[in-house]
Order: C-alpha cells, then structure tokens, then sequence
C-alpha cells in the first residue's frame, strides 16, 4: 500500500452536454475539439492514400502492366500527391499543433477560436471537393501538376478544376488555422512563459504558422492563377500564348519545398519532446535546436528551384538552389545532433513514443541524405524525376508524418484520451513499418539512381533492368501499409481499452501534463507560474522540496488497506 | 549504363561523390542513434546529469558541418562546370571546320521531332556523328518534356516557349536509350527516344538520304494535288 499521492489523480469525466454529441462537435470552436478532428480525419485520409499507393504498386509489380488504364493511373496519382499532402501530412501536422500547443503555452483555449474553426471545415470542405472529383473525373495531371499539361488544352475535363479548388480550400483552412495559432502565441501565453522558455514543439508551432502564412498565400495565388487560365481564358501559365509555364513551377514548389520543410519541422519539434522527456533530460542545446528549425524554415523554402534543376533557368540559379540546399546540411546537422546528444547520458525508457522518435529520425537522416546529392546540379540532371527522387522524397516525408507522426501520436494520445496506445501492438507495428519502408523504397533509389526509371510512369518496360527493384518495391508497399494498419488499429481499440493513463503518463516537463487527461474544456483550473523552460518538472522539484522540509504527519490513524 | 561522352562522364563520378557522402550521413547518424539508444537504458534510481548544452561543442560541429557542406559545394561546382564544358570534335567527327553541329529537338506528345542543320528532319530516332560535337535545342510544342539520355548528357526539360540545350560529344558508335521523366499525360512512358552514335560519313549518307526523301515525298504530293488526282 502507498501512501496516498500528493496531487490525486482526477479523472474528468466530461460535462453534460446541452445538445446532441454531433451537433456539440459540428459546432465546437474548441481547440481540442478542433485538433482531435483534425488528427482523426487525417489518419483517416492517410488509410485512403495506403489504398491509392497500393494501386499504383499493384499496377508497378510487373513489366508492362494492364492492371490499370493510364489513365485510371494518373488520377490515382494525382489523388495519392494530393491526399497525402494536403489531406493527411498538413493537417496531421496542424491538428497537433492545434491541440498541443495552447495546454503548452498555458492557455485556456485559443485567441481567434472562430477562425480555427472556420479553417478546420474549409479543409473539410476541400477533402469533399478532391473526392467529389471521383464522381466524375478526378485530375490526372499528377502529384504536382505542371503547367501547360494543366491547362484546359491538354486536361478539357474538370478534374484539374476540382483538384485546385480542393487543394486551394484546405490551404486556405491551413493559413487561418496558422492565423489563429500565431495569435495565440503571441498572446495567451501563461505568466511568465518567455519566449525563451516556451516548449519546443510550441516554437515548431510557431515556426511552422509564420512558414504557412508565407507559403499558403503563394499556393493560392497560383492556383486563382490556374484557375483563371482554365475557366476565364487566361494565360498565366499557358505555353504559347505569352504566358509562362515556368512562373507555376516557381509558385508551386515554393509552396511544396515549404509544406516539405514544415513537416519536418513538425516531427522534429515533437521528437525533440519525446527525446528529452523519455531520457529525463533537458533538450541539449535547446536554443541551438530551435535557431536551427527557424533556419530549415527559411533556407529551406529558398531552396525551391533545387526541383526544377532541369528546367531553363540559367546556370546562375542552380547554383543559387544547390548552395541554400547544401547549407541547409548545418541547422538539420545540428538538430540531429543535439537530439542524439540529448539521449547520451539519459537513463532511457524504451517506450513506443521513443522508438517511433528514433525511426522517424533515421528515415528522414535517409531521405535527407539523398536529397543532399540531389542537390549538386550535374547530379540532378541524372537523378531527378527518377524513382530516386520518389524515394527520397517518401523517406523524409513518410519519415517526418508517419513516423514522427506516429510518434507524436503515441505521445499525446493518453493526453487526448485519457489512455495510452497497446505497447504490445505498437512494436510489433513499428518493425512491420521500418521493413516495409525499407523494402518499398530503397529499391526505388537503386532503380532511379543507377537505371534511371523515370517517376509517375504507369508502366515500365521489360528488359531495362528494373523489374525485380519494382517486385520487390511493390511487396515492400504491402508490407509498410500492414505496419501502417496495425497503428491505425491500434488507435481505435486504444481509445476505449487502452491502461489508463492519468494525468502524467511520460513524465513530461511541459504544461499539457500538468492538465488532466482528456482536459476539461477551459484546460486549467489555475496556471502555475512559469519559471523555467520546464515547468512541470520546477513543480515537481518545488514538491519534493516541500515534502522534504516537513515531514509528513504520522499515519497511525489511517486505514491499511 | 555506361557513359559514353565526358559530360556524362562527369555526372557519373558525381554520382559517386553524392552516394558517398550520403552513405557517410546516414551511417553517421544511424549509428549514433543505435549507440545511444542501446546504451543508455534507465536504471531503478538513477538521476542523469542535467546537461543543458555546451556552446563550444556546438561551435565545433557546426564548424565540421559547415566545412563538410562546403567541401559538397565545392564538388558540385567544380565537377557540374566540367560537366557544362563545351564539348569538342574530335579527329573523327565531322568535319564542319569545328562548329558544333546544331539539332533542333521539338518534344510533342509523345513523340520527339528532331530536326538537323539541312532541314531534313527525324522522329523519335536521331542519327549523330561520333566525335563531334553536337548540341540540341530543346523545345515543345504542348507541355513540360525532359530529353534524357544518360550515357549522352545530363537530362533537361523542353518547355514551351523556353529554349534549353544539351551539348555532348559521343565517344563511341551505338545506340543509347533515353526517356522523359516528366509526367506529360495518357501515354507519358511511351515518351521515349533513341540516339545513334555513326561515323561521320554514314551521318552525312542519313542527313542527304532524308532530305532527298522528303523531298521527293513533298514532290510527288504536290505533284498529286496539281493534277487534281488528291482534293
């Protein structure tokens, strides 16, 4: 029998509700109620793009395969970009921040809870728009679709249409969820929560909101460009007629290589938690980390040309892209550094959380390391729009959102509902996923870098030398999704079975843990004062201070149980 | 795929330099991962020390990291400029008093369109003299295509409206395959292309055999139309 705790676990069992359940969540403008939809309905879509990718691996087993038309082809690769971008990476992303990041800052909601609100049913609204394009013709124009092919003289159906105006609806529900969130930063954070001292997934907030509230304006204006070009005869990006096909390849990467940037921004924010939280250490070189992040953010997005390598742009510029690309070597260097240096000397717990956090670090060191040699210009003119550069892209990108989402999943699940992820299930899912993103991809590197397959072809031809790398990448796709699967699974049955997990679960430095799990609607009932860039551990030093200074009364007179 | 002119040649010891380096950073950091991650387990009772950061050890590995991009900066310059270099014709090329000899490459879908310096012209098969150099213009008619023949030159995009080039000087007589690798719609992997490396008096024999060709084609349809045999 132990004594009986100094903070008794509470256990929230939620307020009445003054009106049905669907109705109360239609309309909540709550943060938490906002994030959870936004993290339910991206894994949601992140099952729908697993079904899209194994179509096209289907159709990719075998030479000169019929197992799709071409252009049944193309649409499923066009849904795939477009699904696991903007429907499930981005607001994975965003829905955690969404939910995180007030219960870090110590606030009781968020500053401009409407426009949160507004931005989650706008990327509603857009995920309807992409497969309402089911009913009739989705685009076929790819993952990012490059003017003139765009246009109406080559795509004369509205599968183009639907996709833009899909894609521009969700990201027009990013910027005002990115609004809201640098609102709230800079505006509710808890007495004595300095910048300084703010969590680092709250900086990767931050950071990844001023990045949207650049990219996302860049992305619409585009897509109003496109359009205008298709439905009101303009010529923006048209090829002949005075317009300038290249002006959207510019637009729109600035757009992706950003979105790219902030999903890694993400992921490394949430691991840098995990890491320090899991070793019982602070973040080593905490300020560095989060210098280094700002960094990715800006040199990152400059390196947008570094995917048009191959287009007339002038030597000049190559260069340009080739050398912020390289720079970019010291800020990631340094945050994976000091994430590793940061589990030296810890006294580790080996929990799902971590081994997702290790995982995502290792594939996106992977997928980065390639993009490093995709980098230097001559080489890009081997390697890029080969199934290299699908590999790599899928490396840094399924690291940072499956992995490091998964990780973050696993993190703050208990905080969301109260009970934590099957342990069990989660390693043998996370195994399952390491072999099948091995297996599915780095083939592709091989196929793409040393026979130069060419990427988003709906076939390839027998006698090039790529058909046992496709066979195995193909099998390998299987694999990663039965991995992916058994997490999803994992989710679902945790959210109602799963060991409860009180308040505190990891042992965390930052405010979440200090709210009760799920929390209630206002989040806190009172805010400590924040001290140090982490609070939650300066309460629980100042407890056991306390307890040693006066000694607790004798017990005599309690019942032993 | 072997190379088979010193531009190509140059992107391949590329390659290696970037799969080198790319190796060394995945190596560095997946091995510093396990190491940490086998090596530090909790122990019942231990407090770790409470190392918050030490300025000179991130001055020194941003410093490494530095240098390390800067020595990959390097290598791409020095080696992309070489790739970049004019070619030259050599004593077995064609004889034209050393100029480069200039083909027009016109990518429609899906099909390429290659159209030599006496106007007789080719589709998807061009024919190019050994030993001489030779640079293509790029253009398209409809969308974004890429001229990819790795044994031959670096890959580039024809952009309507835009005029990119390849220049390369091939080594050796053959036949080398290329493919576009931009999505260019229903029948994008059928976008492909041969190059026919000759001696210089069989390119010459081909260039004068097509343009008779088509002009005796030319003739006999206007031939047919003036005598009102074809509407």
């Amino acid at each position: 029998m132990s004594a009986p705790s100094k903070r008794p676990e509470l256990a929230f069992e939620g307020w009445t509700p003054r009106r049905p359940r669907w109705v109360e969540i239609a309309t909540s403008a709550d943060h938490k109620d906002l994030g959870r939809a936004l993290i339910v309905s991206s894994l949601g879509f992140l099952f729908v793009a697993l079904i899209e990718l194994l179509l096209m691996r289907l159709q990719l087993a075998i030479p000169e395969n019929t197992f799709l038309s071409p252009v049944g082809f193309n649409r499923m690769l066009s849904l795939y970009g477009a699904t696991s971008v903007f429907l499930f990476a981005l607001p994975l992303a965003l829905g955690l921040f969404y939910y995180v990041t007030p219960l870090q800052i110590g606030a009781r909601g968020t500053a401009l809870p409407r426009l949160g609100q507004l931005g989650f049913w706008l990327y509603v609204a857009g995920a309807t728009v992409l497969y309402a394009g089911l009913l009739f013709t989705p685009s076929e124009a790819g993952v990012n679709p490059l003017a003139p092919l765009s246009e109406l003289t080559f795509l004369a159906n509205n599968g183009v249409d639907a996709w833009a105006a899909a894609t521009g609806l969700a990201t027009l529900g990013f910027v005002l969820l990115a609004i809201d969130l640098v609102a709230t930063l800079r505006v509710l954070r808890a007495p004595g929560m300095a910048w300084r001292r703010l969590p680092v997934f709250s900086w990767a907030a931050a950071i990844s909101s001023w990045l949207l509230l650049f990219i996302g304006p860049v992305m619409l204006a585009a897509l109003t460009m496109l359009l205008i070009d298709r439905n009101f005869e303009g010529i923006f990006f048209a090829g002949g007629a005075g317009g300038a096909p290249l002006l959207w390849q510019h637009l729109s990467w600035i757009f992706f290589t950003g979105a790219y940037m902030l999903v890694l921004i993400f992921a490394l924010g949430a691991i840098a938690e995990i890491v320090s939280s899991m070793s019982r250490k602070p973040l080593f070189n905490r300020g560095a980390v989060i210098g280094s992040l700002i960094a990715i953010a800006v040199l990152g997005t400059l390196a947008w040309m570094q995917n048009m390598l191959t287009a007339p742009i002038g030597v000049g510029w190559m260069y340009f892209a080739m050398i912020v690309s390289l720079a970019l070597i010291v800020p990631f260097g340094l945050v994976f550094f000091n994430l590793i240096a940061t589990l030296v000397g810890g006294t580790l717990r080996m929990r799902a959380p971590l081994l997702f956090a290790a995982g995502a670090l290792a594939t996106i060191a992977i997928g980065l390391a390639s993009e490093l040699s995709h980098s230097l210009v001559a080489l890009a003119w081997r390697l890029q729009d080969t199934t290299d550069a699908t590999a790599a892209t899928h490396f840094s990108l399924a690291g940072g959102a499956v992995f490091g989402g998964f990780a973050a999943l696993h993190w703050w699940f208990p905080k969301m509902t109260g009970r934590t992820m099957g342990e069990t299930l989660a390693r043998f899912s996370f195994w399952t996923m390491v072999l099948g993103m091995l297996l599915a991809f780095v083939p592709l590197f091989l196929a793409g870098g040393f026979e130069g397959q060419p990427a988003d072809a709906y076939k390839f031809f027998d006698g090039t030398g790529v058909s046992g790398y496709n066979l195995l990448s193909s099998i390998g796709a299987f694999v990663l999704a039965i991995g992916i699967v058994m997490t999803l699974a994992n989710a679902l049955l945790s959210r109602e079975g799963g060991a409860p997990a009180g308040h505190d679960p990891w042992g965390g430095d930052s405010l979440e843990w200090f709210a009760l799990s799920p929390p209630q609607p206002h989040n806190f009932d009172v805010l400590p004062d924040v001290r140090g860039p982490r609070p939650l551990r300066d309460i629980r030093t100042a407890i056991g201070q306390r307890a040693a200074r006066q000694p607790e009364p004798a017990r005599e007179s309690q019942p032993v149980a | 795929m072997t190379p088979n002119s010193s531009g190509a040649d140059q992107i391949d010891t590329l390659l290696w330099i970037g799969f080198v380096a790319a190796t060394i950073v995945i190596v560095a950091i997946v091995g510093a991962l396990l190491y940490a991650l086998r090596r530090f387990r909790a122990e019942r009772g231990a407090e770790p020390r409470q190392l918050t950061g030490d300025r000179r050890v991130q001055l020194r590995v941003g410093g490494a990291l530095a240098a390390f991009a800067t020595v990959l900066m390097v290598a791409g310059i020095v080696f992309t400029e070489k790739a970049r270099e004019a070619p030259a014709s050599g004593p077995a090329g064609l004889h034209n008093d050393g100029e480069t000899l200039r083909i027009v490459a016109t990518g429609q879908q899906w099909l390429w369109r290659y159209e030599y310096p006496n106007e007789a012209f080719s589709y998807y098969k061009l024919v190019v003299p050994v030993d001489t150099a030779v640079e293509l213009s790029l253009v398209s008619t409809d969308v974004v295509h890429s001229w990819d023949v790795p044994s031959l030159a670096g890959k580039a995009d024809a952009v309507p409206g835009k005029t990119n080039r390849v220049a390369f000087s091939a080594e050796e007589t053959g036949t080398y395959f290329g493919q576009s690798a931009t999505l260019s719609g229903q029948a994008y992997p059928a976008m492909r292309t041969e190059v026919e490396v000759v001696p210089a008096e069989d390119y010459e024999a081909f260039v004068e055999q097509r343009k008779s060709d088509i002009e005796a084609a030319q003739e006999r349809v206007v031939g047919l139309i003036e005598s009102g045999e074809t509407p």
